[in-house]
């Protein structure tokens, strides 16, 4: 095997270091504001195209939000500087795990596992009936 | 003086453009930094867009072998013409057939799931910029995507032409990677592809959606109907229809494979349809493929949506 790849291969991997250091120093990502709820609207309506939404529950530290659409979870998180949106039963947001103010929803995706959302009470009382459903 | 060896490339583009890579990512960094050009880059996503490149190298010594034996043996046994390497009509000719097997190896590479499987790491970041070029996959070696280029040695071009072919095209679509660079000159946009087009690529705007599929010149969507201009009206929002929420890079490179094995598993009577169908496709139709996407967005469901313009219903617990 060529020995010169390796070297290249170590080259090019201590230069990944350097280069994902200077971009976190750099501290030029996107300038993201923490949700509010028109902005959390604003991004269900965009990820969630024509889903009638029922109610909105942002996250205390703005970094993401649940909203009920029917008999769905329309879940938004934020992933560095951007979001990530997924939909999952609502029973299954409704039981999520509440603990410590921090509600872990399963979202059930390899490439969205979990999102953990900060609220101050969970799950929401005029809405616990659908547990059932 | 020796003829040049048909089946192993002299020389490596995508290596010795390295070394360019690293720098000109340093620049765009220092550069946006400086509020000198147009450029967004996050920490993690970075990492992971850079990690993946790398692994990428590794990835290439361990299944490359795959596609490199296929390609020599169809050229050895199958080959209708023999193509020197040493005629400069040659290399004209590997750049327009090579150029015109990436177009069809791309599409493929968005419209049928085994081919996007390996593809979509390409796509995965909310970014755009230098180093999201970087962002390659693991896995193209296991999938057959790389068939359409048995084509090249079908018809006769040895597979160390082809090979140096691919290095340069790989290496020009690197820097049209970019956001600091808003238009090239008519004449460039209408002939190569160019930071703005290849920009309407990576969006996830439905009206961007499986559009601009060019690797040097933009002349193929032209004319099989794939060209989008990108819209002043409309810009850019980077990455997938359903964005990753994680950085961890393992799952970056998998998570599609493991998907599609999940659909199968849970849906055996169609997992042809999960397999070859085009990625969103499901048996039930609970999913959305581009063509359903765009459709939608084309009839007015995208603009509006009724959760938007309803009263909040946000119980005090809710209050952020």
């Amino acid at each position: 095997m060529d020995a010169g790849f390796f070297v290249q291969l170590a080259a090019s991997a201590a230069a990944v270091g350097v280069l994902v250091a200077i971009a976190a120093w750099a501290k030029i990502a996107r300038p993201v504001a923490p949700l509010d709820e028109h902005r959390a609207r604003a991004i269900l309506a965009e990820e969630f195209p024509g889903r009638a939404v029922e109610a909105v529950w942002v996250a205390s530290d703005g970094a993401g939000a649940l909203a009920k659409s029917g008999g769905l979870a329309l879940v938004v998180c934020r992933v560095g500087d951007g979001f990530a949106a997924r939909q999952i039963p609502w029973p299954q947001a409704v039981s999520a795990t509440f603990r410590n103010g921090r509600l872990s929803v399963d979202l059930g995706d390899i490439a969205a596992p979990r999102a953990v959302i900060t609220l101050p009470s969970w799950p929401p009382k005029s809405f616990d009936g659908d547990l059932a459903a | 003086m020796s003829l040049p060896d048909p089946i192993h490339a002299a020389l490596n583009p995508v290596a010795l453009a390295t070394p360019i890579f690293i720098v000109t990512v340093l620049a765009e960094i220092i550069l946006a930094r400086m509020g000198k050009i147009d450029a967004r880059y996050e920490g993690r996503d970075t990492a992971v867009s850079l990690g993946m490149g790398l692994g990428s190298n590794v990835a290439g010594l361990l299944f490359g072998a795959i596609s490199f034996t296929a390609v020599v043996w169809v050229w050895q046994h199958w080959r209708i013409f023999d193509i020197p390497m040493t005629a400069w009509w040659a290399w004209v000719l590997v750049f327009l057939a090579e150029d015109l097997a990436y177009y069809w190896f791309h599409r493929l590479s968005h419209e049928r799931r085994v081919w996007w499987l390996s593809h979509v790491n390409h796509h995965s970041s909310q970014h755009y910029n230098l180093s999201t070029a970087l962002r390659q996959t693991w896995t193209g070696a296991l999938n057959g995507s790389w068939s359409v280029y048995l084509v090249l040695s079908l018809l006769g071009f040895p597979p160390a032409m082809v090979a140096i072919q691919k290095g340069v095209s790989l290496v020009y679509q690197y820097w049209i990677h970019t956001e600091a660079i808003r238009r090239m000159p008519a004449w460039f946009e209408a002939v190569f592809n160019t930071p703005s087009h290849h920009r309407v690529h990576h969006a996830r705007n439905a009206v961007y959606l499986d559009k601009n599929y060019a690797g040097i010149l933009i002349v193929w969507d032209r004319l099989f109907g794939t060209f989008q201009p990108e819209l002043d009206a409309e810009p850019c929002r980077y990455g997938l229809v359903k964005n990753l929420a994680t950085f961890n890079i393992v799952r970056v490179a998998f998570h599609e494979w493991i998907a599609m094995a999940q659909d199968v598993v849970r849906h055996p009577r169609h997992a042809l349809g999960y397999i070859f169908g085009p990625p969103g496709w499901s048996h039930d139709g609970s999913r959305e493929t581009s063509a359903m996407i765009k459709a939608r967005a084309a009839g007015g469901g995208e603009a509006t949506s009724t959760g938007a313009a309803e009263p909040a219903v946000s119980p005090a617990a809710a209050a952020g």
